[in-house]
């Protein structure tokens, strides 16, 4: 019976150690905000549930580059933090959390315009980190886009 | 006896089918994220990375725009391979000659490049003026190529460091656009992509 308390207890504090040793990102922001944001509406389309619970999208806003283009910004935090996510990510070897996004830019009549910037990129995810993923539309004929995310492997 | 034996070469034989064992070629996206990932070498998903990162920025930066409503043409110089690999700096150049194109803010030129003409063409049509089978009239007249306004270049290095069996490897584009008449850099931009790698012992 001993053995048993204290096996479970070794278990239980190696555990506390593992997730305990993983890095979160903690972060602070000036409120009220002078920002002046001109957010996007957009319609969502999930079939990732894991995914979809552990990125939290908290803003997705568009502006005008001194060029004169169309750009758009989404900001994401990944909500891959607390006690089991910490854990879970840890023993599946998923601390970072690599997620692989595309924008994709289509002219007025829904076509969609070829170019460079049409590429699966790469962002790297701390647990709680805020990233700002952005793309600048190829030409000022580009006023719609489709933005593509999906978790990826630690390549 | 037998038993152990027969064991030992089971597990032989089954180490050597799973050794065997290949997977035949197939294609992937080339704008996809299935690409092969190695430090030693810059990626293809590297090119993309850095490419789609560097037109997003010089669209963004407004360098392209011209107060007189023309619009500027560009020629690609020299990108400077620094790294201790032999690379094709095209892939990059290509790509973001052909998203200024299609930005429609810019134009670019083959006329001229870092090593002379990248189409030769231009000057040679030019030539036919004294070739009598050809019609004079529909030989491209000198005095009409136009110059360009603006010049790409950079340089891409490449920074390696080891720590036993961990190999991590930088590689750092520059990219610099510069006004021609002037010799000032209107836009620059520096790309960054770091990759590790844990070398196995055996």
């Amino acid at each position: 019976m001993k053995r048993i308390i204290f096996l479970t207890a070794i278990l239980s504090v190696s555990i506390t150690l593992f997730s305990g040793c993983q890095d979160t990102v903690n972060s602070m922001q000036n409120t009220p905000s002078s920002m002046k944001l001109e957010p996007v509406n957009a319609s969502c389309y999930s079939t990732d549930d894991f995914c979809r619970d552990r990125l939290k999208i908290l803003g997705m806003n568009k502006s005008v580059t001194p060029g004169g283009s169309m750009q758009i910004q989404v900001v994401i935090r990944s909500e891959r933090y607390g006690f089991w996510s910490e854990l879970w990510s840890g023993i599946m070897g998923d601390n970072p959390y690599y997620v692989n996004y595309k924008f994709d830019w289509l002219d007025q009549n829904g076509m969609k315009v070829n170019t460079a910037n049409s590429a699966w990129m790469t962002a790297i995810f701390i647990p709680g980190e805020t990233k700002f993923i952005s793309s600048v539309a190829p030409s000022d004929k580009c006023k719609d886009f489709l933005l593509q995310l999906k978790e990826a492997d630690s390549k | 006896m037998k038993k152990t034996l027969f064991i030992s070469s089971s597990a032989i034989f089954s180490l050597l089918l799973l050794c065997g064992c290949g997977s035949s070629a197939k294609r992937i996206d080339p704008s996809g994220d299935q690409g092969l990932v190695t430090t030693g070498d810059i990626n293809t998903r590297d090119w993309q990375d850095v490419s789609t990162r560097c037109v997003n920025s010089l669209i963004a930066s407004g360098a392209l725009n011209r107060a007189d409503g023309r619009k500027s043409v560009i020629m690609i110089s020299s990108i400077k391979n620094s790294t201790d690999r032999a690379v094709n700096t095209g892939l990059l150049t290509n790509k973001i000659r052909q998203s200024i194109l299609a930005s429609g803010k810019a134009l670019t030129t083959t006329a001229v490049g870092a090593k002379g003409a990248e189409d030769k063409a231009t000057r040679q049509v030019r030539d036919l003026e004294n070739d009598d089978i050809f019609n004079a009239r529909t030989v491209a007249k000198r005095g009409t190529v136009i110059a360009p306004d603006m010049s790409l270049s950079g340089e891409i290095i490449k920074a390696e460091t080891r720590d036993g069996r961990k190999i991590e490897a930088n590689y750092m584009f520059h990219v610099v656009m510069t006004d021609l008449n002037t010799g000032l850099a209107v836009w620059e931009d520096t790309f960054e992509i770091t990759k590790q790698e844990t070398k196995s012992i055996f």
